[in-house]
């Protein structure tokens, strides 16, 4: 089967969608809100998935794990975890009316930015082709807003959100990049996140015990 | 002095064996045994983990001899690569050398911390009732993160190299927490959240190499994920793609290496991990994310010249930086750690010139800051077991009270300041011949100036701690003594290797020549 059997129109709404899913993950201070946006991407990404599985079957594997790590387990522990600790966001670093301009600017400019120059990050011929093209910018675009969580945030489970979204877009871009990876090695990628994100909400429960806050700017035994 | 110079090698033939499978299952294995079998058992737990380190030293040793004399069948030509799964997993003489580093150092770790934990002070600290649970799941992650390190070492294929290392981030990230308190958890919240982040980094890089190498049209099917095949392609991939690849690997596998700008997560960690994991970390772990550099990026230098100065000058700068942070230092713990951003920064400038000289002096102070940096770990431990003291200056006089661990502070003091007869002189006097080699006498100047500043920032804090009259008369100053046999028996064997590299430096020149030829890449 060729690439042009692929739904160009559902890809393209796909990929859009999951955009905005970030920056509500990002954005929205109510943390089980961000863990809905986050779950909501995750679902995104296997339908994503699965209309690239068209011409490439292996991608089904690629989206049943996704479906399981990405879209239940991750977002189980998320959910599991601000139950127990507090529901609502340590204020971030920049208030809301800078952060909707910074965010957007980094969407708009990283989307550009990666779409103009995809031959620079992915040399081969399939990567150049409009609806793969379409996948490696918003995988980029998903990438740097994780980023821009992890660095504008002080709670520590935005942070932890913002890390999942900087796995997101690395994962997307695989569907573009590494059309042939082996399973065991999907397998390996996928499975890692769940345990990180188990490990941190773990020892991040045990930093709210201890220090009675997410805030990570109140981390402060260990200077210089 | 060694006569260093390229021995004639032959590209080394494959020989498929079950040993590289082995090293990293074994210990895996072992840790489900040990939670399995060890919940209540302190000395199973024990006795699993020591036997499990034990067998990957001797399987990393088997290995080295193998890429150094093995001899294939029909074959005259002393030397092999061992390869399983499909060239999936190989073993050179450069994994062999980072396989004998996890093998040799957590063995004697292994061995220390079976002491060092059950130390009642320590214990209370974790708090009455959690160290019971915590000693079994303690050992469990410790041969994991053996297994982990080793699979790390022994994998060819470029997105399970970056697989291995983030599972040695996932299995040491509890350990690093360890104590469970306000330090622990601040450490360990830090020590997992930058390095997965960094990593992510290096996955990203992993994937766009793939790309590249499978856009060169030469490699099929799985082919472009080996790091071996990309290697034979690397010319063909243009360079824009192999720096934007290069970048994200730089970054990625920098930051678990502790490489100065991406090293914040290390102080902490190091500093607040039980030691026997300080040993770990900063003797075996940062070299074998050093070694995933190495081995990926060094395929690159040919076709991006500028690549091996601007590693040198990030070199320089962390080797700097390290030094003037560990001058300032009040905590013994967090001064080793400073000195570790420090030397990663000579081994990175070694590697970095791409030239068979700087690639051994390279190779070989990753070797010796291995064992030297393992060494001081290990007294400072000594040091805190005996005293429950961190702060050099609440410390003194403990010379009288503890000889042996003063004595090996001391050695691994002037060893790690690169003072002869020791190995550190050895392999920073071949990095500073590399680099003047090469023309970058700016780097020369950084890196002897540097090795001054350590002698400095090493020396004055032993005079104080061994030699000098406390500040105060410390009650626990006044009632330590010699540690445990089982704590003083490592800190020996590693400070008599230290002296003994340092005067026969050729011991390690078989597995070092060979290790420096695959990562040679420029000059003739």
């Amino acid at each position: 089967m060729s690439t042009a059997d692929l739904p160009v129109e559902l890809i393209r709404t796909l990929s859009m969608t999951l955009v905005i899913t970030s920056v509500l993950a990002v954005e929205t201070r109510r943390l089980r809100f961000a863990a809905t946006a986050y779950a909501a991407q995750a679902l995104l990404i296997v339908a994503l998935l699965t209309s690239f599985a068209r011409v490439n079957p292996s991608l089904y594997w690629w989206a049943a794990t996704a479906l399981l790590t990405k879209a239940i387990l991750i977002p189980y522990f998320l959910f599991r975890f601000i139950d127990r600790t507090q529901p609502v966001e340590v204020r971030p670093l920049v208030g809301f009316g800078p952060a909707v301009v910074v965010a957007a600017a980094l969407i708009l400019g990283f989307f550009r930015l990666t779409h103009t120059l995809v031959e620079l990050l992915a040399p081969c011929g399939l990567a150049r082709e409009e609806t793969f093209r379409t996948n490696l910018a918003v995988a980029a675009t998903v990438f740097v807003l994780g980023l821009y969580a992890l660095l504008t945030r002080r709670d520590a489970i935005k942070t932890v959100i913002g890390l999942c979204l900087l796995e997101n877009g690395v994962h997307l871009s695989l569907v573009s990049l590494a059309p042939d990876l082996s399973e065991t090695a999907l397998f390996g990628v996928a499975s890692e996140v769940v345990v990180t994100v188990f490990l941190l909400l773990y020892v991040i429960e045990g930093v709210y015990r201890e220090f009675g806050t997410t805030d990570t700017l109140r981390l402060k035994e260990l200077q210089w | 002095m060694v006569s260093i110079q390229a021995a004639a090698v032959a590209p080394a033939a494959g020989m498929p064996s079950l040993l590289p499978p082995t090293v990293f299952l074994l210990p895996i294995v072992a840790g489900f045994v040990i939670l399995a079998g060890g919940r209540r058992h302190h000395g199973f737990c024990r006795a699993i983990a020591l036997l499990t380190a034990l067998a990957v030293a001797v399987l990393a040793g088997w290995m080295a001899w193998l890429t150094v004399r093995g001899l294939l069948p029909g074959s005259t030509l002393p030397g092999v690569v061992l390869t399983a799964w499909r060239d999936e997993l190989r073993v050179d003489a450069l994994s062999a050398l980072v396989m004998l580093v996890i093998g040799g150092v957590g063995l004697l770790a292994t061995l220390y911390s079976a002491t060092y934990l059950e130390h009642q002070p320590l214990l209370d600290r974790v708090g009455v009732g959690r160290a019971e649970r915590r000693i079994a799941i303690f050992y469990a992650l410790l041969v994991w993160f053996l297994g982990t390190m080793s699979w790390a070492a022994v994998t060819n294929n470029i997105v399970m190299l970056y697989v291995a290392v983030e599972a040695t981030t996932l299995t040491s990230g509890l350990l690093v927490a360890f104590y469970w308190d306000r330090r622990g958890l601040e450490a360990g919240y830090k020590y997992l959240m930058l390095l997965t982040v960094g990593i992510t980094f290096a996955l990203f890089g992993c994937v766009v190499i793939y790309a590249a190498g499978a856009a060169t049209g030469q490699l099929h099917g799985a082919q472009p994920l080996l790091i071996s095949r990309v290697r034979e392609v690397a010319s063909l991939i243009p360079a824009r793609s192999a720096l934007v690849g290069v970048s994200l690997l730089i970054v990625g596998f920098g930051m678990k290496a502790g490489l100065a700008p991406f090293h914040p997560w290390l102080p902490d960690a190091h500093a607040e991990a039980p030691t026997p994991v300080s040993v770990l970390l900063s003797g075996v772990m940062i070299n074998v994310a050093l070694y995933a550099l190495a081995r990926t990026v060094s395929i690159f230098f040919p076709a991006l010249p500028l690549l091996t100065v601007f590693l040198v000058a990030l070199g320089s700068f962390s080797m700097l930086l390290g030094a003037v942070m560990a001058l300032v230092q009040d905590d013994l713990k967090r001064l080793l750690a400073y000195s570790s951003v420090s030397q990663m920064g000579y081994v990175l400038a070694g590697v970095a010139v791409g030239t068979y000289l700087g690639a051994f002096g390279g190779l070989f102070h990753l070797l010796n800051h291995a064992l030297i940096k393992a060494l001081l770990f290990m007294a400072a431990g000594a040091v805190i077991y005996a005293t429950g003291i961190r702060r050099v200056s609440s410390l003194g006089g403990l010379a009288s009270r503890m000889p042996v661990t003063s004595a090996c502070f001391i050695i691994g003091a002037l060893a790690i300041a690169g003072f002869p007869p020791f190995n550190g002189f050895m392999s920073k006097l071949t990095v500073y011949l590399a680099l003047a080699d090469s023309g970058l006498w700016w780097a020369v100047g950084i890196a002897v100036f540097t090795s001054l500043v350590t002698l400095v920032a090493f020396v004055r804090p032993a005079m104080r701690v061994f030699w000098a009259a406390p500040a105060s008369p410390d009650p626990a100053l006044l009632a330590s003594r010699e540690v445990p046999v089982a704590l003083w028996v490592p800190m020996v064997v590693l400070a008599a290797v230290c002296l003994l590299l340092g005067i026969a430096p050729g011991l390690a020149h078989g597995l070092l020549d060979r290790a420096a030829v695959l990562i040679a890449t420029v000059g003739g």
